[in-house]
Parts: structure tokens; sequence; C-alpha cells
């Protein structure tokens, strides 16, 4: 495609999401990948109408950034449009969070939509991932409460969790559960168990509230390990091609952030992604969209990715924060 | 305590079933006890590197039936007779087996094998599930393609996950000239992105192409190749001997890209 137009443009794109590849080939000249929009998974069909802003790729400008760090590379969105919160409902994830001394370890719900519902081997894959990245989120011995909402869990199920959480340093004491046959089960191995009735047990609604502490993870992401979470996401470590980290917060990637990042995934443009080295295959803050430059530049120094009234910018983080200051805010 | 790797890569095609042939023949030479297991259930081909096609009586299907004792399918090397092979069945599928029942077989092995080699098949789903469930430790195997190193990182978070933390890089089909040119990719772009350590690197060899036609692993072969010393390399690496990287522009170099190399060097 011709993408590779050598001045810095700011591209001034309004075609809304497309699933016909063509067609918003044809409205997007400087986009080579033609339907990055349509892939948003946080486009979802409520966003997907005219009136939801489109974010654009870096354009070519994008290679001139390490030289005039004092004007941030442009990405174009439309000046217009105000982008409209995103109504995600992310598809939960195993999830540890801290509480009075305690760890929960919460457990998605076990809807019975085949597409949505984890199987146990998936669980038990992210608990283990949680685990490796997690180690210095605890202390030796912290009890640990498991919130299985309506999942059903045998005794088998529960010793392999007991006993990962051991070989971790941490102690399975009590089961929340909605669930009667995992009560049984729980009560059978000795751990002591609550029983809530469906409706009341512990799930947080996630849309509209308090951001969720942030998670901090030391890990390589790696192609296929996607991290959704309702806060913020440090990464101590690299986030590779394939990798996609989904938080309703800020992300902060200490490593070359590679994959692909959605910062403010619940619809706060606010949010900022930040890395030692931004290579991303695509950033999205909110529902605006960027994508990598086809031509790589030179030099990487740490950056930080925003919303401001033109869509994307990417400025050097040493220059970020005067900046931030100078502009006030960007809304 | 016996040594069990197994050996994958995720995509297919980029020279596991081959690797594990020629290690497996190398430990062998050296003298260790080495059972290696075809666990590509339904497309085997392990035997078919090796040369033992036409000697397999039973597989390790017929073994977990209790059809037949162990070393009644286990196949051994004439040439080599440290060299053990289980064969996969041809008739059935990746879920003929359980990981459990693959654990058990390979416990069986360790007994009386000092290195248990295990070719995983392609994929990350039943198959593979069974090849690592046992392994303790793992070769991944890539050539320097995009497509290849995104499977391998894949893989080796499949492996982080199932407690597989030994794991050493092989960079199998280089092409030390195409690197130069900057047509493709280096093992230290490889390496940047998959962030383990390396075992070795195999040149791209038309000899390679061969000795599998024949059946005859490379290693095996009287007269030497650059792949077929790359490959003793990375059996002495895995023994824990220290030896260096071999020098893949050796074998197809002149004096003018020795002082370009030089100069590229210095600065």
């Amino acid at each position: 495609m011709n993408s590779e137009i050598p001045v810095p443009t700011v591209l001034s794109d309004s075609s809304q999401p497309s699933p016909d590849p063509a067609n918003n080939l044809a409205n997007n000249p400087a986009n080579g990948l033609a339907n990055d929009p349509a892939n948003n998974p946080a486009n979802n069909p409520a966003n997907g109408s005219a009136q939801s802003p489109l974010a654009a790729a870096l354009s070519a400008a994008e290679a001139n950034r390490p030289a005039e760090a004092n004007l941030p590379a442009e990405v174009g969105s439309p000046a217009e449009a105000t982008p409209s919160p995103v109504d995600a409902t992310p598809q939960p994830q195993v999830r540890f969070k801290g509480e009075g001394g305690r760890l929960l370890l919460m457990l998605p719900p076990d809807t019975d939509a085949e597409s949505m519902g984890l199987t146990w081997y998936e669980i038990w894959q992210q608990l283990k991932q949680r685990l490796n990245a997690g180690d210095r989120f605890w202390q030796p011995n912290t009890p640990v409460h498991l919130i299985g909402r309506d999942r059903l869990l045998d005794s088998r199920q529960l010793q392999d969790i007991a006993d990962v959480l051991s070989e971790n340093g941490l102690q399975l004491k009590r089961i929340y559960t909605s669930r009667r046959q995992t009560a049984v089960a729980a009560a059978t191995a000795g751990l002591s168990v609550e029983q809530h009735p469906p409706a009341t047990h512990l799930t947080p609604a996630e849309a509209g509230q308090a951001l969720a502490e942030p998670l901090y993870l030391q890990m390589t992401l790696r192609s296929g390990i996607e991290i959704r979470h309702p806060g913020s996401v440090i990464v101590l470590g690299d986030a590779n091609p394939g990798s996609s980290i989904i938080a309703d917060g800020d992300i902060i990637v200490w490593g070359s952030l590679r994959g692909v990042a959605q910062a403010g995934a619940s619809g706060n443009t606010r949010c900022m992604i930040m890395a030692l080295r931004l290579e991303p295959t695509q950033i999205r803050i909110s529902d605006f969209v960027a994508r990598a430059p086809e031509v790589p530049p030179g030099e990487y120094l740490p950056e930080v990715a925003y919303v401001s009234p033109e869509g994307i910018r990417i400025t050097r983080a040493s220059e970020f924060s005067r900046e931030w200051m100078m502009a006030g805010t960007f809304e | 305590m016996s040594r069990i790797i197994v050996v994958t890569s995720g995509k297919g095609g980029v020279g596991k079933t081959t690797c594990t042939a020629n290690l497996g023949m190398a430990l062998a030479q050296r003298g260790r006890k080495v059972a290696v297991i075809d666990a590509d259930f339904g497309l085997r081909n392990l035997d078919l590197l090796l040369g033992l096609e036409n000697r397999i009586v039973y597989t390790a299907v017929e073994v977990l039936a209790g059809e037949c004792r162990l070393d009644q399918a286990l196949v051994k090397d004439k040439r080599q007779p440290n060299l053990a092979l289980l064969p996969a069945a041809q008739n059935r599928t990746k879920e003929a087996v359980t990981p459990e029942q693959m654990k058990k077989l390979v416990a069986a092995l360790a007994q009386s094998y000092e290195y248990v080699l295990i070719d995983s098949p392609a994929g990350i789903e039943m198959g593979f599930q069974n090849a690592i469930a046992p392994a303790r430790e793992a070769i991944i195997v890539t050539t320097p393609e995009i497509s290849a190193v995104r499977d391998a990182d894949r893989v080796v978070g499949l492996l982080e996950a199932n407690d597989v933390r030994r794991m050493h890089l092989v960079v199998n089909r280089l092409r030390p000239s195409m690197v130069e040119q900057d047509m493709m990719m280096s093992v230290k772009d490889v390496q940047e992105i998959l962030a383990i350590p390396l075992l070795g690197v195999v040149p791209d060899d038309e000899k390679v192409i061969v000795s599998t036609n024949r059946g005859e692993p490379l290693v095996l072969s009287q007269t030497s190749s650059l792949a077929g010393i790359a490959l003793n390399n990375i059996v002495r690496r895995l023994e824990g001997e220290k030896v260096p990287l071999l020098d893949l522009n050796a074998s197809n170099d002149d004096f003018f890209a020795w002082f370009k190399r030089l100069f590229k060097a210095r600065n």
C-alpha cells in the first residue's frame, strides 16, 4: 500500500469500522493495515456505529520520533469525535487480590455459554501463570481464600489448587462457593467452606467502579498469553508479539512491548501505555487504535503513549512529564 | 537420575524429528544409554529417520493396552546398540493415549536408560500435552522465521506453565550468508524474543535431506558435514561441556568476506 508517505501527516480519518477490508482501505489511504478497527475486540457491536470514533494508524511520521521528541509523532484520529466508553464485558480471568492480609483467589464464573466459559485446563494454566509471575506480591504462608463463585470444583481439582498454592508458599484456607457439590468436596478435603446463594456471593461488578489494585507481573508475556485486568498492569519483563495486555487502567512495561496493549479498556481515555522499548503490534487506549509504523525507528527510547485531541500520541518518556504539565489535560 | 527431554517447537517442519534422531544417535555414540520416544501418534516419522521402520513389531499403544511388554516394543538399533526406539502407533490418533499413560511409559524407560528423548508432534493439542507431561527438560527447535519463532514462544510459555523450567534453544536451518545480507533473522534476533539459553545453531545443509531419506542420522556418517558437527556440539553442550559456537561462515568463505566481517566487527 501507499503507506510510505515520507511527510509527517496527520490523518484526518473518520471512517467507521467496517468489516469489509476493501472499503476500509479506500477510506484509509495511509493505513496499510486495512482492518485494524474491525479487529478491535473493544469495538464491540455497541461501538461499531457511525458516531464511534475511529483511530487510525501511526503514520510514516512515526519513524521520526526519536529525532523530534518535542513534536511527538502524530497519529490520525478524528478530532471532532469524543470517544465513548467501551461497554466492555471482558472475559474474566483468574485473579489474585490482596485483602486484609489474606489473598483472595478469584475464579471466573462458570457461564454456560460455551464460548465464554473457561475449561478447567485453561483456569489451571492461568493460575500457574499468575503464580509464576507474582512471587513478590505476597509473603510466605499467606492464607488464601478461594472465591469459587458458581464454578463446580471436584475434590481432585481443589487438591490440585491447594498443592500448587503450597508449592508457592501459600495456604488454601477457606472456600466461598455457591455450588453445593463444590462445598461438599471442599468440606471433605478439610477446608472451611462458606456457601452463598448464587445471587449474593462476591461478584465485583467490574464496570463503572473504582479500579482494582494494579496487577504486578514479573514474567515474559509470551505469544498466546492474554492478561486482562480491571486496573493497571505493570509488567517486569517483555511482552512478546502475539501476547496481549488489556487493562482498565495504565499499562507499564519495564521491558519491550511488542504485543498488543490496550489501556483504559473500559473507556478511560486518560490512561497511558509506557514501555522502555515501545514497538507494539498495536496499541489501543480506550477505543483509539494505533499500530506500529511500517519502518521501525532506528533507535528506541523509553516512551509514553497517550490520547491527545488528535488521537494517540507517542512521546519520549524524558519529555513526557513536562509536556503533560504544560498541556494540562488532554480532554 | 536419567534426563527426560522433550524436543518440541509448536510449528511443524522445523526439524524436531531430525534433531531427536541425531541427538539420540550422537548421545548413544558417546556411550550413553538412550531411549527415543515417538509421541507423534498417527503421524510417526522418527522410525523412518532412524531407518528402523521395518523392525517395528509392537508400539506404545500395545504396551499401554497390556498386549506386550515394554522391552518387546523397544526397537534396538543394530548400528548403535545403546539406542532404542519406542515407536508410536500409526493407526491411532493422539487421543489414543493420555498424559498419565505417557508419564508411566517414560518412568518405566527412565529406570534403564540415561536419556529419554521425546519427539513431540507439532501443535499444542493433545499430542503435545502427552509429549510434555513426563518431561523434565525441553529442547525448543526453531528456524529463523517469524512464524516458527512465534510458535516457539507460545510453546515456551506453555512449558513454563507445565513446570518444565529447564529449556534450551536450537536454531535450525540457519543460512549465514542470508543473515549477513540482513535477509534472515539472526540467532540474536531469535534469542531476543525467546529469552532462553542457546544450545546450538544448525546450519541449513542439503546433506540433512539425504540422510533423512536414507534413514541414517547425519551424525553416523563418516564424512563430516557442518550440520553434523553442529549436532555433535549440541550433544556435548547438553552433557555440560563448554563448546564454542561453530563459525558457520567458515566453509563458504573467501578473503573478501573475512575482511568485511573484520571491518564490521571493528565498527
